[in-house]
């Protein structure tokens, strides 16, 4: 390792997409009867993955390894679980387990030596039972669950790297993370920012292709909030101009009234 | 000068004399050779033998304009009325026009009557930005001074002066007798216009991108100084006396004769070093100046400076072009543009203040830890109720890019700004109905004293209900008013402008710590 690797390229920042959240399941009485507990009504897999999903994998995300930034993911479950804290070091970042409420995970990334960075940590509130509209939990009877396939809950989020080590910038370079894709292939994962994503999120039963992240989701919630921002400073013309008209007219009652 | 005989005669109209003999003959042919472009005195001087460059050369005259002939009728032009939309009075006016023309058509010039735009304020505005008499003053120089004279009754004036004379700073500043205490001059109506206009822009949320903005901003730059000194310079270039119009000449030819003399010292030094040494002199070379040392003053320069020789601006390069060199912004190539695409890869110019010390490290983060937080006041609820019309999450995006975050950010910028709008929006309606009812009250003449005191205390209370709760009791009269607080919690539309306090019902459980 020449001296010249530890030093920061500054006026850089370099990001990695990623995604977090998780999958779950329902599971029928035959399965749940197989089970150490039979209260689980649920399988569910928590995962940080890159943002990219392979075609035909059936899964949210994963095209690229991560692990060449990541040196571990810990999973903080809920305390009823034995062994609560999950340590994964190797490729893929996830845990599978079963059980039968949401809860909040602490996912906590490692990022390898090289990096020079603390973890970091996010948290992820477990998804058991299908979106609603409302956003009030409602919880569907077992065949509507089965029939309605796997529930998605994917936060997409970039980590960025301020003045990274020479070192760290060349393996991070050395890995261009896979675009995501720039046509839309696949249903869009929900996500509460978007309800307006309800319907189209909607999977359509089991064996459905999962839900996948691409490249207009950026540009349409870019629109979204800029429109909405325009609407809101037009708005607020409005009442500006209706509150200068009004203070005209304040004043000029004022003025009556001293007279 | 040679005359023939012919052109004598020519020019004397005489008849043409048949003794003129040898010559007539040779010369008649000659003339039908004339090549065009060649006026015939010219060519019976040169000869048809001697071939010249002007007969090559055709002669590229202006071409006779051809007027329309039997063939082709002259376009009708007729006199019409028409209207132009950029007046406001209605007033008709006539012009020639083609008769082919559609008399429906818009009058062409009505487009270039251009409105400035005109900037509002409200008094919350100007308390907040405007206000510069409360302003803890730096007495530094007398420019401050200038500013606090200004009130808001007198910021009004001026701008509705900048409105009624369109910009016409001349005449506005001749029309506007403000008080003579404050000795305003033309320049500090337009330091205070372009400031306040200024001021209004920067803090107003932007519908379009930076960039745009900060055209806008720039367009309004006012340099009260500069323009002050501009305008000294300007009087004291006009009143100067003859005699000192000469003074300076005979100044300036005096410095450059001491120029020239140090020119030829210096150059016969460098000779004489390299006869004796073989080498350049080492000495400091002289400055060059143009006289600013000296003391002659900057017009004056600005004068002479076409009457310098050329060769006497060799001005060694100064060193200030060299050192700006680092700042200058590397020209991405496209390729590497692709490249940083494709690593995400985001470069910040540095800014050299920066120290470059392991404290200074920004640690890796998510970026969805730069949303905003919402700050826990007594606004929140408002806000959150706002996204929620809109559909959309104060805290949370589905794609937290960094372009995404930025707009989220300018999208809750608007959002409070708009809410702080509708606050004083909804005082100043209520200010106004207290108002209207003590007007009438007083109108009313029925009114005893102590009715009247009883009433004020009323509303007095209820005022300082409105500034504690927000926007309850909208509309409301004096009297109603506790009965309209009730009324109001029933039919609340769900337009952005409705939103008010008593709606809490949108959950904050959704949000999420991130570390």
């Amino acid at each position: 390792m020449s001296a010249n690797d530890r030093v920061r390229v500054r006026g850089l920042s370099i990001c990695r997409p990623i995604i977090y959240g998780n999958t779950a399941v329902a599971l029928t009485q035959k399965e749940r009867d197989g089970l150490a507990s039979p209260d689980h009504t649920h399988r569910w897999t928590v995962a940080v993955r890159s943002a990219a999903s392979v075609p035909g994998s059936g899964q949210v995300g994963g095209a690229d390894d991560l692990s060449y930034f990541i040196k571990r993911v810990t999973f903080k479950l809920h305390d009823t679980y034995p062994n609560p804290t999950r340590n994964i070091d190797k490729p893929p970042f996830e845990v599978t387990e079963t059980g039968w409420g949401e809860f909040e995970i602490i996912v906590r990334i490692t990022f390898i030596p090289e990096a020079g960075e603390k973890t970091m940590t996010l948290l992820h509130h477990l998804k058991l039972h299908p979106w609603t509209l409302s956003g009030e939990p409602e919880i569907p009877p077992l065949d509507v669950a089965l029939k309605a396939g796997p529930v998605h809950s994917w936060q997409y989020d970039e980590i960025v790297f301020n003045d990274p080590f020479q070192n760290f910038l060349n393996l991070l370079t050395s890995h261009p993370p896979t675009p995501i894709p720039r046509q839309k292939r696949h249903r869009v994962p929900f996500h509460t920012a978007n309800p307006a994503s309800f319907e189209e999120s909607k999977g359509k039963g089991e064996g459905d292709v999962p839900p996948e992240f691409w490249v207009g989701m950026i540009s349409e919630e870019a629109e979204r909030l800029d429109e909405a921002r325009k609407k809101v400073i037009g708005e607020q013309e409005r009442m500006r101009n209706a509150l200068i008209e009004k203070e005209q007219e304040y004043e000029r009652l004022k003025k009556a009234l001293t007279e | 000068m040679a005359v023939s005989a012919a052109d004598v005669r020519s020019a004397l109209s005489l008849p043409d004399s048949s003794a003129a003999g040898p010559s007539n003959p040779r010369k008649q042919p000659s003339m039908t050779r004339k090549p065009e472009g060649i006026s015939r005195e010219l060519y019976s001087l040169i000869g048809p033998s001697q071939p010249s460059l002007a007969a090559q050369a055709k002669p590229r005259l202006k071409q006779k304009p051809k007027f329309a002939t039997g063939a082709s009728a002259a376009t009708k032009w007729s006199l019409r009325s028409f209207n132009n939309s950029a007046r406001k009075d209605g007033l008709q006016l006539k012009h020639w026009a083609k008769a082919s023309e559609d008399p429906e058509t818009e009058y062409p010039f009505a487009k270039y009557n251009t409105q400035n735009p005109t900037y509002t304020y409200s008094q919350d505005e100007y308390n907040r930005f405007l206000d510069t008499a409360n302003r803890s003053a730096t007495p530094k120089d007398g420019k401050i001074e200038i500013e606090k004279y200004w009130t808001k009754e007198l910021t009004d004036k001026l701008f509705k002066l900048y409105q009624e004379y369109d910009g016409r700073w001349h005449v506005i500043w001749d029309r506007a007798d403000f008080p003579p205490d404050a000795g305003f001059d033309l320049e500090d109506l337009k330091h205070r216009y372009y400031s306040v206009c200024r001021k209004l822009i920067r803090n107003r949320p932007w519908p379009g991108d930076e960039a745009s903005r900060v055209t806008l901003i720039n367009s309004l730059q006012f340099d009260l100084e500069r323009e002050q000194m501009r305008k000294r310079y300007l009087v004291s270039l006009e009143s100067r006396t003859s005699e000192q119009l000469a003074e300076e000449e005979a100044l300036y030819l005096e410095v450059r004769r001491l120029e020239q003399t140090e020119r030829r010292f210096k150059h016969e030094r460098e000779e004489l070093m390299r006869t004796l040494a073989g080498m350049d002199s080492g000495l400091p070379h002289l400055v060059e100046d143009n006289g600013a040392p000296l003391g002659i003053l900057p017009e004056s320069r600005g004068l002479n400076k076409k009457r310098k020789p050329t060769g006497m601006d060799t001005e060694p390069p100064t060193p200030s072009g060299a050192g700006s060199s680092p700042s200058v912004k590397r020209p991405q190539s496209t390729k590497s543009a692709a490249y940083d695409a494709q690593h995400c890869i985001i470069r910040t110019e540095l800014s050299s203040n920066t120290p470059a010390t392991k404290a200074a490290h920004q640690p890796a983060y998510a970026r969805s830890s730069k949303i905003p937080y919402l700050k826990n006041n007594a606004m929140q609820p408002k806000i959150l109720q706002c996204f929620a019309e809109m559909g959309l999450s104060p805290s949370r995006l589905v794609m937290p890019t960094k372009e995404n975050v930025h707009q989220l950010d300018g999208l809750l910028e608007a959002v409070t700004a708009m809410l702080d709008t509708k606050k004083h929006l909804d005082k100043v309606e209520y200010d106004i109905q207290v108002a209207k009812k003590q007007l009438a009250m007083r109108n009313g003449e029925g009114v005893e004293e102590g009715e009247d005191t009883v009433k004020n205390e009323d509303a007095m209370d209820v005022d300082q209900g409105t500034e504690t709760e927000g926007n309850e009791g909208r509309g409301a009269s004096v009297v109603s008013i506790r009965s309209a607080r009730s009324r109001k919690k029933t039919h609340r539309s769900m337009s952005i402008s409705s939103v008010d306090t008593t709606a809490t019902s949108v959950s904050t459980r959704k949000r999420q710590k991130r570390g």
